[in-house]
């Protein structure tokens, strides 16, 4: 069962890529990909083990409406294993909520965007298994565990077995990061949300699919808020000046997948994606 | 690898941070023989950055940077015998050494899996949390989970490079199981195998604020005539962090590799 359901996310993920390598079958393949997702990831998890801690409704599910629970400190608990509430959406195109002439691009960053959509998006380091950055990586529908500490949030990302750290420990940015590909990524608490920094990206990953170009100047901002144990909003800020002429938002969405965890993805295993990627 | 590692650190400020909560001793350096850390229940906190045993003698003229300890090369050096291992093992490992590992999982990006991280070049970090064990590493910025939740291991579980591991508590030692390997893994680089029959049990100490003492053995009756058991010791890393390695950044050995 877990073998299947692993294979429909590879197949999901091949769509995914097939979908951009043709504009006029855009729509088809997405509502193609939809489908495999929903019922490929569901099914993906180890045999059901149930959290402890959580609240659940008299019929033994979690009470997905209940408000969030707090930490021992206090603080809201945003852990849980989570998946974007849409699956495609803001991965495919992360601007996908503005007009096209609504994103402030500076010339050079419309040039290699334009680019890299006639190009079918070929060249997205995914395709070659380098590791998505901040926020595409919010946007991977393989869902991730957040892990709350006092003073570090881990996000445990099943896509890859890759994670980020959050550091909440009251350290400030660093003032010259070595470039990665996840960047280095701060967090506080500003009342009941989570607001964090993350500056230091390489300048290699793109935004989205698609092709939203990022640069090592870029410093985004999510600010996480969970209004119910079901639910996490993230209100996202891209602050890129040498892409953007000036900082843009999107607001992204999370939900709570329940009793379940983790289950290793290695992208390198049998990738054989980079071979069948057309472009100009 | 392990050069990118060691050269990286001057201009990386973040590498700099200090680590909170160190013992000192009177002249302000760290008490690396002072008592392990203890968690709010009670048990040794394995928590920390772990690098491995640097015991491998240095030729006449120096230590390379990528210096690795000896179980990289060979898992069971330590043991007398060498490794137990069954006939048709035994001849892998020999043809895997003849054609200079070239087949290594690693050299294409394939993760190391759970045992091998202790003892390549590059930095662990653990985190002891309730109901779990995270052990992040730099390599391709991976993790590790190991439930201390109670749950049994799984009846039949997925392969996969890292098993599925479950552990819990013998007085002041961390006792964790492991099964669900896959079939083709590597626990060294001249190829002793690990396969899906593998039973491994893993014990943590932390005998005194600097070191981790993992002693690992491994019940795989496909690939060996009885179980061993080798011992790691793990010095502590202060005043750091962890730096992603990502394998596949650049990755331009494949068509080098050659064999006879």
């Amino acid at each position: 069962m877990i073998y299947i359901a692993r294979r429909m996310i590879y197949i999901a993920r091949r769509m995914i890529y097939i979908a951009m390598t043709s504009r006029k079958t855009f729509c088809i393949s997405l509502a193609a990909v939809a489908v495999m997702l929903t019922t490929g990831v569901a099914s993906a998890q180890w045999d059901p083990y149930p959290w402890k801690r959580v609240p659940r409704t008299p019929d033994g599910k979690v009470d997905l409406n209940a408000p969030a629970q707090r930490t021992r400190d206090g603080k809201p608990d945003l852990s849980g294993f989570w998946m974007p509430e849409d699956p495609v959406k803001y991965l495919l195109n992360l601007a996908s909520d503005m007009k096209e002439e609504e994103v402030p691009l500076k010339p050079s960053a419309r040039d290699l965007y334009n680019k890299r959509i006639d190009n079918n998006g070929k060249d997205h380091p995914g395709v070659s298994c380098l590791p998505s950055g901040i926020p595409e990586k919010d946007n991977i529908p393989d869902g991730l565990k957040l892990v709350q500490t006092e003073d570090l949030v881990l996000l445990l990302h099943e896509s890859r077995t890759i994670y980020r750290q959050i550091f909440t420990d009251g350290r400030p940015l660093p003032k010259n990061p070595q470039p990665t590909w996840m960047g280095y990524s701060i967090g506080h608490w500003d009342k009941d949300t989570l607001v964090v920094e993350t500056i230091g990206q390489n300048g290699r990953t793109w935004l989205d699919m698609r092709g939203l170009p990022g640069t090592e100047a870029l410093h985004v901002t999510e600010r996480f808020s969970r209004p119910r144990i079901g639910h996490m909003d993230i209100a996202v800020t891209i602050d890129d000046p040498e892409a953007y002429t000036k900082p843009w938002n999107v607001k992204l969405a999370w939900r709570l997948e329940p009793d379940t965890d983790l289950i290793e993805s290695i992208c390198e295993e049998n990738n054989r994606d980079p071979g069948h990627m057309i472009g100009k | 690898m392990a050069t990118l590692l060691l050269g990286a650190p001057a201009p990386a400020q973040w590498l700099n941070y200090p680590t909170p909560g160190i013992p000192r001793l009177a002249n302000g350096k760290p008490n690396l023989n002072a008592a392990a850390p203890r968690t709010a229940g009670g048990k040794p906190d394995l928590s920390g950055i772990w690098a491995w045993e640097d015991n491998r003698p240095c030729p006449p003229e120096g230590c390379p940077d990528a210096h690795i300890g000896q179980e990289f090369l060979n898992i069971g050096w330590s043991l007398k015998n060498g490794l137990p291992y069954q006939p048709w093992a035994a001849d892998l490992v020999k043809a895997r050494r003849a054609a200079n590992s070239k087949d290594d999982p690693q050299s294409r990006c394939l993760p190391r899996g759970a045992i091998r991280i202790y003892t390549d070049g590059m930095f662990k970090k653990i985190l002891q949390l309730p109901g779990e064990i995270v052990i992040l590493s730099e390599r391709d910025a991976s993790y590790r989970q190991i439930f201390t939740d109670g749950r049994p291991l799984p009846v039949d579980p997925s392969p996969s490079w890292n098993g599925y591991s479950s552990g819990k508590w013998e007085g002041d030692t961390l006792v964790v199981r492991t099964e669900g390997f896959r079939d083709d893994m590597w626990l060294d680089s001249q190829g002793s195998p690990l396969t899906s029959a593998a039973k491994v049990t893993e014990r943590f100490r932390r005998p005194n604020f600097g070191k981790l003492e993992i002693e690992i053995t491994v019940d795989d009756p496909k690939a060996y005539t009885a179980p061993w058991t080798i011992r790691l010791n793990q010095p502590i890393v202060l005043d750091t962090e962890l730096l992603d390695y990502i394998c596949a950044e650049n990755e331009r050995d494949t068509p080098h590799f050659t064999a006879k």
